[in-house]
């Protein structure tokens, strides 16, 4: 084996335990970040959807920063739950 | 206490703020007292924050959205036309918008969102009080005078600041939460942390200028409110509760002012019934209002001969408010 594989050999090694362990954790993480960034966005621009929260002078301040945002969280808002939700 | 005497005693109350319902003369008062202060020799600023200002009437020159406008020596005044600065601003979030993005146009959803978000009545209020706040932290006056917006709205401000600041606290903690996950994904990953949150950013700015909005309308070491009232029963009873309802978000009152009392003069005169009536029905709600507002009466104002427009008649009700032919 030469010292290339050894290396690359190391290195799938380490995505294997990162895997195991470290992906399921970030991968909670991110959603967990997910979820409060769309509590964020409806609670100062509940507007979109109909739910006047924080007063609209301000939110449009923070406007600008949630634009890339808004599809994805008026899609999560508005469809439908069903029990795959719970489960995933 | 003559309001004279409240100006000598009180030189670091610099805000002075005239309230009380539509029509009562909130507006002749502010003119006044700033035609009063700036012949004292203060810079004065006097302005108003009412949709339906009218400054420009009382001086006789169109000064609406103008900015400050010298109408004497050292005497300015400004209307503030608060559906100009709404335009301006939205302008300046689509502009952000496009330049954050490069996009070249708003994207329809947020066009239709920031241009529903403008015609919520609460708009209008938070500009004008943004607004104020500009011209406050500037610092260019000795004093400001402000015609306020009619009770109503000047509460409704009040009570929006105390929510908006409970809310804001909450949305930054949401919002510092949210940082912590990310830099934990980021140390998991061993990526770099990402970069500064602009957002919270922004929410602590907008918690600043929310607090030093309401800072300018309760500072009890340099605002002055007084209210404004006539001698009629509904004024009355609506000044009393008003007043509570001020004392409730730390307003500093400072005094109470009575407008147009018919003269006394003329009671020894042959009058019609109707005008008897209304000198005897005036005398009990002038009783009323000593007894009611007692030492904290602090001006009477007489009807006078004709409506409080121009310089000349701006002096009059100065030398009738503070003596000395109103210099």
């Amino acid at each position: 084996m030469t010292e290339q594989e050894k290396r690359s050999l190391f290195a799938r090694l380490k995505e294997i335990l990162y895997g195991m362990g470290a992906h399921d954790m970030s991968r909670y993480a991110l959603r967990t970040r997910a979820s409060m960034e769309h509590l964020f966005i409806l609670i100062t621009m509940g507007d979109l959807i109909g739910v006047p929260i924080l007063p609209p002078y301000y939110s449009l301040r923070l406007l600008p920063y949630v634009v890339p945002n808004i599809a994805t969280w008026k899609r999560r808002m508005l469809r439908e739950k069903d029990i795959s939700d719970a489960m995933f | 206490m003559s309001l004279r005497a409240w100006f000598e005693q009180n030189r670091e109350r610099r805000y002075i703020m005239f309230g009380g319902k539509g029509g009562l003369g909130k507006t002749t008062f502010s003119a006044a007292t700033a035609y009063w202060l700036a012949r004292q020799g203060h810079k004065v600023l006097v302005f108003s924050v009412d949709p339906q200002a009218s400054l420009s009437d009382i001086f006789q020159r169109d000064i609406f959205g103008k900015g400050p406008v010298e109408v004497l020596d050292n005497l300015w005044a400004q209307e503030i036309d608060a559906d100009s600065n709404i335009k301006a601003y939205q302008q300046e979030v689509r502009q952000k918008i496009l330049d954050m993005y490069g996009f070249d146009q708003i994207p329809e959803e947020i066009e239709h969102y920031i241009q529903a978000a403008s015609a919520e009545p609460a708009m209008e209020e938070s500009a004008i009080f943004d607004a104020v706040v500009d011209i406050v932290v500037k610092g260019d006056y000795d004093y400001y005078i402000y015609d306020l917006v009619p009770l109503g709205h000047a509460l409704y401000y009040l009570s929006m600041a105390k929510v908006y600041d409970e809310w804001i606290n909450r949305i930054t903690e949401l919002r510092e939460q949210m940082r912590e996950h990310e830099e934990m994904v980021a140390r998991i990953k061993r990526q770099k942390v990402t970069e500064e949150d602009q957002i919270l950013h922004e929410l602590q700015y907008i918690k600043g200028r929310i607090n030093q909005s309401s800072r300018i309308l309760t500072d009890k070491e340099r605002t002055a409110f007084f209210f404004v009232l006539v001698p009629e029963q509904m004024i009355i009873l609506d000044t009393e509760k008003a007043a509570q309802l001020f004392a409730r978000f730390d307003v500093p009152i400072a005094g109470y002012i009575v407008n147009r009392i018919l003269p006394a003069e003329l009671a020894g005169q042959h009058l019609p019934p109707y005008l008897q009536n209304r000198l005897q029905v005036q005398d009990r709600y002038l009783d009323e209002i000593k007894k009611t507002f007692g030492s904290r009466l602090v001006g009477s104002v007489p009807e006078l001969e004709r409506d409080v427009t121009g310089l000349p008649m701006i002096e009059k009700l100065a030398a009738i408010m503070y003596g000395d032919g109103g210099r």
